[in-house]
């Protein structure tokens, strides 16, 4: 989780968006982080290069906790 | 929905024919060079163009000034002309007036926009008024379309669907640009009956356990379409026929087909063919262009042959290096030579890695003469550089970039 949530923050650190230290399981990744569809390509992207795991390939994919459960 | 021409939700503006006949009344001067964000402001431009049966060059309102510098070798020339005496739009009083003039005044009018370019800088493409609408049909039928517009109106593909739109006299209803929430609310309360897109953001309607059944179209280009995107989408839309289209700025909209399988329409026999693999266009289709082109285009699309006669074929992959971002083509070597300026970077090859959400995500390897230099630095001095989704997603310091034996970098 502690390595989702640093991804997390790359991502929106990359953007010029504030880092956030509250994230759980349930934010919604579009509507509580913010994300757009770059963003979320990006996290697929840097998810598959750590994990190995894509994360999008059988379905759409909405808040931290589905991350989490995809990759297992 | 009849009397409506453009509904914005983001921007809460309704712009109904007779308000946009108005607005053309009160025009007095005319730019050819359209430089803007505001759709209703593109939209209308364009319109006044036919009109006067000028040429306009489209510039994407995501170039920013160096980009447009790089394009038209200067910023925008200041070629505003007072058009208050040759403009006589006193007899237009309703949409009916308006569209038999729309019909008419295009002898000379010509639209120019650029394309992602396959090296270096994009080209610039100019297109006639039966080029632009070799797809467009009119009729009864069409008349009480209601199109969701969810492109870029400065792309070949919004072209497509605003003229497609505007010759009906249909209703247009952005949907592009429109954050997911309020998509689904524009789609659901304000009776689309047409929606053309990438597969990229039909995937933002999704997943969707509602069903719009109002919807009787549904058109994707730019990519491929793949079947569990297509699966779902049948599902929202239980009334729609779904067809794919293949176009390009160079040659507009050429082909359609309801599945993956693309046939040649008889009227264009004779001007596409395969050669090697590779779909070739006759140069009487294309647009003005400052490209060289023999008799025959290559278009760099490998297409797979399914039967000989008739011809059918489907589309494979992409000759060139260009990567494809949702629907949007970004040039690797535009995006390596900005990062080229950045002081530490030695040597850069940009890249697209796949994405099962975008299609590919723009990546960059860097050989670096320094450690300080880091990501965020070069997302920084790119940021305002260039658009949105040309700038790597993820960048990799590296030790060496591998080159091909002619010097070139590796590209696959």
């Amino acid at each position: 989780m502690e390595e989702i949530i640093f991804i997390i923050n790359t991502v929106l650190k990359n953007r010029g968006k504030k880092t956030k230290a509250d994230i759980d399981e349930s934010c919604h990744l579009r509507n509580d982080l913010g994300f757009d569809s770059l963003d979320l390509a990006e996290l697929t992207v840097r998810i598959e290069a750590k994990f190995n795991v894509d994360i999008f390939e059988d379905g759409i994919v909405s808040t931290v906790g589905d991350i989490v459960k995809k990759i297992g | 929905m009849k009397d409506i021409f453009y509904y914005d939700i983001t921007n809460n503006l309704t712009v109904t024919w007779a308000d946009l006949i108005f607005d053309l009344k009160r025009v007095e001067n005319y730019s050819n060079f359209c430089y803007q964000s505001d759709y209703y402001g593109v939209f209308k431009q364009i319109v006044l163009s036919v009109l006067l049966d000028k040429n306009i060059t489209l510039l994407d309102p995501g170039f920013t000034q160096q980009e447009i510098s790089r394009l038209t070798g200067n910023i925008i020339p200041d070629e505003i002309e007072n058009i208050s005496e040759e403009f006589e739009l006193e007899d237009c009083k309703t949409k009916g007036d308006l569209l038999s003039l729309l019909k008419k005044n295009h002898q000379n009018w010509t639209i120019t926009l650029f394309t992602s370019g396959t090296t270096g800088l994009p080209k610039s493409v100019g297109h006639s008024f039966s080029s632009i609408t070799r797809f467009v049909k009119c009729s009864d039928k069409n008349k009480s379309d209601v199109w969701g517009f969810a492109y870029n109106p400065a792309s070949m593909a919004g072209l497509q669907v605003f003229f497609q739109a505007l010759l009906n006299g249909n209703t247009i209803i952005r949907l592009y640009g429109v954050s997911q929430n309020l998509l689904l609310k524009t789609v659901r309360e304000s009776g689309i009956t047409h929606i053309s897109s990438t597969p990229s953001f039909y995937r933002l309607l999704l997943p969707n356990t509602e069903q719009f059944h109002e919807v009787r179209r549904i058109t994707s280009g730019g990519e491929k379409f793949d079947t569990n995107t297509a699966e779902q989408l049948k599902a929202i839309f239980p009334n729609a026929k779904i067809t794919n289209i293949y176009a390009s700025t160079e040659a507009g909209t050429l082909l359609a087909s309801e599945g993956n399988i693309f046939s040649i329409k008889p009227d264009l026999k004779g001007l596409i063919k395969i050669e090697d693999g590779e779909l070739l266009v006759h140069k009487k289709l294309m647009g003005h262009t400052n490209i060289n082109i023999d008799e025959w285009y290559h278009t760099g699309d490998i297409v797979e042959i399914i039967s000989g006669d008739p011809l059918k074929f489907q589309f494979v992959s992409r000759r060139n290096d260009l990567i494809n971002v949702g629907g949007y083509k970004v040039n690797p070597y535009e995006v390596e030579e900005i990062i080229r300026e950045i002081e530490g970077v030695r040597e850069v090859k940009v890249y697209g890695r796949k994405s099962s959400l975008l299609g590919n995500v723009v990546c960059c390897d860097i050989v670096r003469n320094n450690t300080i230099l880091e990501e965020p630095d070069v997302r920084r001095y790119l940021n305002g550089k260039i658009q949105e989704y040309k700038i790597p997603r993820m960048i990799t310091f590296v030790n060496e970039i591998i080159t091909t034996r002619t010097g070139k970098i590796k590209r696959s």
